[in-house]
């Protein structure tokens, strides 16, 4: 290369090597500024009373693509006198963020745990004290102390209570269906499980839409056995919640027949066509945008997801209808749904990382005050008048939901207790399918089906229950997609019990 | 007493500085050029040797609150679970055979393609084409997957569209164990084969143009040219790529096979990297996992060291 190109190679990497240095410090400028602004709200703030505001860092589910804009976390900082550095870590992989951050110790000083069976791995550590046991402390505490004792009860481990909870409501599993698709058809919300597999034949067979082709099926779903479809299926069959009492004795939900019996139902759907052929595969969003889109019209799952389904399925097809229902008895004339143990998210307080008592009461003192209808409804609704506005005592979301899910959604993930124990305001739906699935996630606690392990313990589920669901979870798609049959679903359990299921039976059994 | 010891000191320094005079005078005399390798060097002992001292989690039963020095140590045990475990052999030949899919498949084609580049004589035809067959390699596993799965898909893909239109019946590619190494290999080709073309490229350019002249005069065509001038003097390049190509013996690409890995191809799709991922950060094992990618670092080293053996046999340079 000739001594002129040498010149232009190394005046190129030099610019590359400016824009990185300025693409860095541009960042940092970036955060400086939030920074600034946020110190700026909290001058303006009435009673932090003199103190200096408490800085500690939180790690927590992230539900939405983007990360929030700080402005709702500005107040909740201001109302609680804290310095708030929140950690958003993306729902689908949180587990190993959590993971990791446990193994290289860097866990922050209050960290949210996803749910129920990342509780259960986290078990050990527990029983090793690596977390503060905050029973003792909560009735100090004007909120925290107004937690429901049958929820904490269910997070005890060895009775004592290390963690926080988040409410849910206790079933919203239910079915969304296309309402204009059934009128068309002359069909009624399904009551029974043979209504149900009907209608799923005609929205795929009878052209529900009216435009004379044939590209419409029933059941939309997706690769999730227990949010998808499939369990809320196997409810309607009287399925036991994950485990059941069969002559005396615990067993996993697999080994009872009415699984089997769901599993032929889902086998019976999908080979007719009735349901998405890929939905082992099929992701949540692939999922919905076939009811969205108006391809496929029933929807097994949260029935709350029928106010978004809606908005998205009115921009393409303003003549949509959408109703949920919640009641279908299988069978055997009965109705039963599952239910989670009464909490979806958990918080605990590493030792590692909140190193005094004194610490641990500042932040306990903290959620404490997110317990405070003041704070829980910045932390859920956002603000009055931006955000949302009181009809009938009822928080309504303004018409921009885009802003609504951008400032505010995320930090819904803060929440602690249930509108209940921290007196936030209840929703207001104008749009009545949505608020019929509220009152029906109410009726749901009339059938509920619990499931009778969560306040036990079995030391092989905890290490490897989650390697072993795997193989069940395998041969149930496989069972329903025709590639083994009963025998080989048979063979698969006799696997799950021979590589420690039957450990798990005997230490649940054991500990009952 | 104390000037005695200070000599005999003195007497063992100089006698070392002796033996190592002749070392040290090389390197004093380019020092400026060992300073140069100290960086790297560097580099290699924070980032590459440092970290293997985690290995030592693998004999022990690691707890992360008590630390690598506090865990209890329990030999061998992590290794005798997965030796003895059912999914050991299913996960140690599905590794060995998209292994084999990459040396034997697709290893070749970049070069069969750059070969091919080079007979084209219209030099922006030429470009354009090696542009376009390398972009691919610059969108990730997530899209590639992705546009595969909406083609794929029984649920209005375009594949079974035309399969079905032509009078066939649909196939299920996606949840088909049959179809997961067809469907594995051809994604790495789409991705892949341009950029590794550029290097076969390059190397092909460096071809002293008085060969192909000669060989000209001796009334050789084009196709005995590429077959006695190119492939020999890129021979070289190839054996290196190659040698490199099975270091990495064991890394397949886990973002590729995580994303396609389903319920029903699992039997023949699941890796070394994918068992690690769910055992390790899903799960929380971090000692069982350590271990298996200990096994998986150890099968990689011995190939590395057969392969390099092989490429001596064959009178080629090697890598070391």
């Amino acid at each position: 290369m000739s001594n002129s190109n040498w010149r232009k190679l190394l005046g190129i990497m030099m610019l590359m090597f400016l824009l990185f240095v300025a693409a860095c410090s541009d960042n940092s400028s970036e955060t400086g500024g939030t920074d600034s602004s946020g110190e700026e709200g909290e001058s303006s703030g009435e009673e932090s009373g003199g103190d200096e505001p408490y800085a500690f860092s939180i790690m927590a589910n992230l539900h939405t693509p983007e990360v929030p804009q700080d402005k709702v976390l500005n107040k909740i900082e201001e109302a609680t006198n804290t310095d708030l550095e929140i950690q958003w870590v993306p729902d689908n992989n949180y587990e190993d963020r959590l993971n990791t951050a446990f193994a290289t110790n860097s866990l922050p000083e209050a960290v949210f745990l996803k749910n129920q069976t990342t509780f259960v791995q986290f078990r050990d550590a527990i029983e090793d004290e690596q977390f503060w046991e905050i029973g003792p402390y909560l009735d100090e505490f004007e909120n925290l102390s107004k937690l429901k004792e049958n929820v904490l009860d269910n997070t005890m481990v060895n009775g004592k209570l290390y963690t926080l909870y988040q409410g849910r409501p206790l079933s919203r599993q239910g079915i969304i269906y296309r309402k204009d698709w059934a009128e068309n058809l002359g069909l009624e919300a399904p009551k029974t499980t043979e209504e149900f597999m009907e209608m799923a034949r005609a929205f795929t067979e009878d052209d529900p839409d009216g435009n004379g082709e044939n590209d419409t099926f029933g059941v939309t779903d997706r690769s999730d056995l227990v949010y998808g479809a499939f369990k809320t299926v196997s409810s309607w069959f009287g399925t036991p919640n994950s485990w059941g009492e069969k002559d005396g004795q615990l067993l996993p939900e697999f080994m009872f027949d009415e699984y089997v019996q769901t599993m032929d139902f889902f086998k019976e759907m999908h080979g007719n066509g009735f349901i998405n052929q890929d939905f082992p595969v099929t992701s949540k969003t692939d999922q919905q945008e076939f009811i969205k889109n108006g391809t496929a019209g029933i929807y097994v799952g949260s029935m709350g997801d029928v106010l978004s389904l809606k908005d998205d399925a009115i921009a393409i097809n303003p003549d949509a209808t959408f109703d949920v229902h919640n009641y279908v008895e299988g069978p055997d004339g009965e109705f039963g749904i599952w239910s989670i143990p009464g909490y979806g998210n958990l918080v605990m307080f590493p030792k590692s990382s909140v190193e005094t008592e004194e610490d641990l009461k500042k932040i306990l003192g903290f959620f404490d005050k997110m317990m405070s209808p003041e704070v829980a409804n910045y932390a859920y609704w956002g603000m009055e008048g931006e955000h949302y506005e009181l009809v009938d005592g009822a928080a309504k979301v303004t018409d921009d939901s885009a802003l609504f899910d951008r400032e505010v959604k995320p930090f819904q993930a803060l929440e602690i207790g249930e509108p209940e124990t921290n007196s936030r305001y209840l929703g207001y739906f104008e749009y009545e399918p949505k608020a019929k699935s509220e009152e029906l996630f109410i009726d749901n606690e009339n059938y509920l089906i619990e499931d009778p392990t969560v306040p036990l313990y079995s030391e092989t589920f905890s290490q490897d229950g989650a390697r072993l669901q795997q193989i069940i979870t395998d041969a149930t798609y496989q069972y329903i997609l025709g590639q083994i049959d009963k025998a080989g679903f048979e063979a698969a359990v006799e696997d799950w019990k021979s590589q420690g299921g039957d450990a798990i039976i005997e230490e649940y059994n054991s500990s009952k | 007493m104390e000037t005695s010891t200070i000599s005999a000191r003195e007497e063992a320094k100089q006698l070392k500085k002796a033996r190592r005079s002749e070392t040290w005078r090389r390197i004093k005399k380019n020092k400026l050029i060992y300073l140069m390798i100290l960086p790297g060097l560097i580099y290699f002992l924070i980032y590459k040797y440092l970290p293997m001292y985690g290995l030592i989690i693998s004999f022990q039963d690691y707890k992360p609150y008590k630390g690598i020095m506090g865990s209890e140590w329990v030999g061998f045990e992590h290794f005798q679970r997965l030796f003895t475990s059912d999914e050991f052999w299913m996960i140690f030949k599905n590794t060995l055979m998209l292994f084999g899919l990459q040396v034997f498949v697709f290893f070749p084609i970049p070069i069969i393609l750059s070969l091919m580049l080079n007979e084209v004589r219209h030099s922006f035809f030429k470009r354009s084409v090696q542009t376009l067959v390398y972009i691919p390699h610059f969108m990730s596993w997530v899209v590639i997957v992705s546009i595969s799965y909406v083609m794929l898909t029984l649920d209005g893909g375009i594949v079974n569209a035309i399969i079905e239109s032509l009078g066939m019946q649909p196939i299920n590619f996606l949840l088909n164990e049959e179809w997961f190494r067809p469907m594995y290999i051809l994604q790495v080709i789409w991705r892949e084969a341009g950029w590794g073309t550029i290097i076969f490229l390059a190397a092909i350019t460096a071809v002293d143009p008085s060969l192909y002249e000669a060989a000209r005069m001796d009334g050789a065509n084009r196709f005995r040219q590429m077959w006695h001038i190119t492939l020999p003097a890129i021979r070289s390049v190839i054996i290196v790529l190659l040698i490199l190509k099975i270091g990495d013996v064991l890394e397949l690409g886990f973002e590729h096979v995580y994303l396609l890995l389903n319920s029903s191809n699992r039997s023949v799709a699941e890796i070394f990297d994918t068992y690690v991922y769910v055992a390790g950060l899903q799960q929380g094992q971090f000692s069982y996992s350590t271990a298996v990618g200990f096994f998986k670092g150890i099968v990689g080293l011995i190939m590395v060291i057969f392969a390099n053996w092989l490429a001596k046999k064959f009178n080629e340079e090697g890598i070391y």
